[in-house]
């Protein structure tokens, strides 16, 4: 009985760590995919640079809006904070001058692609810590 | 080119890769969730915009 409880209850077995973790984290933070290309993931990080790129070319050339914080609208520090996962595109952006449009009859998808672009970023960031700890394959 | 339609089906796409290759790592697993993603967006997004029709647009957005 105690057996059988005891298999039902084991644990997958344990991923190999890889890499030193902070590393992974601030080169994904950076630019998207490299922290996986950092940790042997050369195809996923490739994929993964093409994909958060495309959506942030997109929504730039629609002249989305790339979020900055508003005095009057603390949801605007969330947004912010989602955009900012870009990594070094949002201070690239930020330095040119970069506001969007919004006249531009793309405003709205524009603005989309960008935090799209920054959340997916994100989700690298944490992907990438998870693999290099060995939490995930 | 530039229309609603592709940009959502553009944006569908983007979104349903990006997580197909985060959450998947077997092929025939990767195409099943791809084409969920992708067709629930696309599907979804068809489905919102039928429901609205009936409805009309209004005037404009004012600018701030």
């Amino acid at each position: 009985m105690a057996d059988t409880a005891s298999n039902e209850t084991k644990p997958a077995p344990a991923l190999p760590r890889v890499g030193n973790p902070v590393v992974a984290v601030v080169a994904a933070l950076l630019i998207p995919g490299l922290g996986h290309v950092y940790l042997r993931r050369w195809r996923r990080g490739l994929a993964f640079l093409v994909l958060v790129a495309v959506s942030l070319w997109v929504g730039c050339a629609l002249k989305g809006n790339l979020y900055q914080r508003e005095p009057n609208d603390p949801l605007s520090i969330l947004a912010t904070l989602g955009a900012m996962g870009m990594g070094i595109s949002y201070v690239l952006l930020r330095m040119m001058g970069y506001a969007g449009d919004i006249l531009s009859a793309g405003y709205e998808y524009g603005t989309a692609f960008l935090l799209t672009a920054g959340l997916m970023n994100w989700l690298l960031v944490l992907d990438a810590w998870d693999i290099s700890r060995g939490k995930k394959e | 080119m530039l229309s609603h339609f592709f940009l959502m089906v553009l944006y569908a796409f983007l979104v349903s890769v990006f997580f197909t290759l985060l959450w998947r790592r077997r092929r025939r697993e990767q195409v099943k969730l791809f084409l969920q993603l992708f067709l629930g967006m696309v599907g979804g997004g068809l489905l919102v915009a039928w429901l609205m029709y009936p409805f009309p647009p209004g005037p404009p957005a004012p600018i701030p």
